[in-house]
């Protein structure tokens, strides 16, 4: 993959990054934002928001930095799941206003997400996309749901009207063959 | 354990979607940093996942960057604190707490100065006292000192003196002055044995610098040099005289040049006393 020569740095980034050095985050911002943004985004699906989260997000990241164990999991990902827990621990709190955002809003999960597909395209990662299209809908449908939405296998396997037992078949399924498509 | 069977069981998949509970995702973890496989699976896992998020980038405002280099600090060293973002509200409450922080930190530091200060002048004035007892004390000891030394002198003197007069075969002669000399009255000390003479004057007139007394021996009616000395004894109880007296009928007294005469000037005669047999 193309981060294969930053991963390999990766230690030095984050004792830069320890250290306060601007230039580090400049690199590390411009390397993930977009990333995050779109993942935060696809979440909270209002742009303002998420453009006030993505702030926030990158401030934790910014002060939380000596709390991430790179032996526990990649920079990335770690990244990632800070932008993911804030982006719906965000949605949550809306959630007790009356306008059931979340429920709403996931009876669209596919269309929203081919709105953002073709609004923002990506053209480094077309080539990607079109092989991800070929992920089974019901399986992305749960990634979504799980990952994007912040659901567990339970809540999911009563939103699908599915038994819970088929929900993480389906879970393990999908990412195997995320897995697969990206090797 | 059979760690296929767990990698096939579905929960590293649950895992890296955060669909886990706590306690799952610390059994993830410690496993993971057991089992080289488990950890190679969710790091395949992980990745795709990642990719898949690549997959939905959409670029940010601008604007979050440059509030983010603007709020983040880059020059200070790491703060635990969680705080994200400023609270426009706390700005006066930080305002007041800030402005009395300064006050008490004024009134902290200059009480301390003022302290600081009498406590200076406290130990001047003790460092002062401390110099003047010291002056003090030296001056006394070194007076005491000095007279120390006089008295061990006079002593060592008296000794000396007393030694002399305790010895066998001194005699004793009281010489009074004559017409010119009324009020003169002194001692001749002479040991008949060791020879030495010596002369305790009690009271004879001063004499200039260049004048001294001295005493003759009168053997079968000649004067026989016998030794000058002064007209007071000093600090000295008595004067020895430098020469040895073998033989004497007589003692007499006579002002000469300083250093002594060969002859005694009889005009100057002021007294004269015989020894007793």
């Amino acid at each position: 993959m193309k981060r294969q020569s930053s991963l390999v740095s990766e230690s030095v980034l984050i004792e830069k990054l320890i250290q306060r050095d601007q230039q580090a985050f400049q690199w590390l911002y411009d390397q993930y934002s977009p990333a995050l943004y779109g993942v935060v985004l696809r979440i909270v699906r209002d742009d303002e928001q998420a453009a006030d989260l993505l702030q926030d997000i990158f401030v934790k990241i910014w002060k939380n930095l000596d709390g991430y164990d790179s032996s526990k999991g990649r920079l990335f990902t770690w990244m990632l799941n800070v932008a993911r827990n804030s982006a719906i621990d965000s949605l949550r709190a809306r959630k007790t206003q009356p306008s059931n955002a979340i429920r709403t809003d996931e009876e669209n999960v596919h269309i929203v997400d081919r709105q953002h597909n073709t609004e923002q395209p990506n053209p480094e990662h077309i080539g990607i996309k079109d092989i991800v299209d070929q992920l089974r809908p019901e399986r992305k449908q749960l990634i979504d749901l799980v990952y994007f939405g912040g659901y567990t296998h339970e809540e999911a396997a009563e939103k699908l009207n599915l038994p819970l037992g088929t929900v993480k078949t389906r879970v393990r399924a999908a990412l195997q063959e995320l897995k697969q498509l990206f090797k | 354990m059979n760690v296929t069977e767990y990698i096939a069981s579905g929960i590293l998949e649950s895992y890296v979607m955060g669909a886990v509970s706590d306690q799952e995702r610390r059994e993830v973890e410690c496993l993971s940093s057991i089992y080289p496989d488990i950890k190679q699976e969710l790091d395949q896992l992980s990745e795709a996942l990642e990719n898949y998020a690549l997959l939905h980038s959409v670029e940010p405002p601008a604007s979050v960057k440059d509030k983010l280099l603007q709020q983040l600090d880059f020059e200070k060293p790491q703060e635990k604190e969680p705080i994200i973002r400023p609270m426009p509200v706390d700005m006066t409450t930080s305002d007041a707490t800030t402005g009395l922080a300064f006050r008490t930190t004024w009134v902290v530091a200059a009480s301390m100065g003022l302290l600081l200060l009498l406590f200076s002048f406290f130990l001047l004035s003790q460092l002062r006292t401390n110099q003047k007892t010291l002056a003090a004390t030296r001056t006394t000891n070194e007076t005491l000192q000095s007279e120390m030394r006089q008295l061990r002198d006079n002593q060592s003197q008296a000794n000396q003196a007393l030694a002399m007069l305790r010895q066998p075969g001194l005699r004793t002669i009281e010489l009074q002055g004559n017409e010119k000399a009324p009020q003169g009255n002194m001692l001749v000390f002479w040991n008949t044995r060791t020879h030495q003479v010596a002369v305790d004057v009690r009271s004879l007139p001063a004499l200039p610098a260049d004048k001294q007394y001295q005493l003759w021996s009168m053997v079968d009616g000649k004067p026989v040099d016998a030794g000058v000395f002064e007209a007071t004894n000093g600090n000295a109880l008595v004067q020895r005289l430098n020469r040895s007296i073998s033989r004497a009928d007589a003692f007499a007294v006579t002002i000469e040049n300083r250093g002594g005469s060969p002859t005694p000037t009889i005009t100057t005669l002021l007294a004269l006393a015989t020894v007793n047999a």
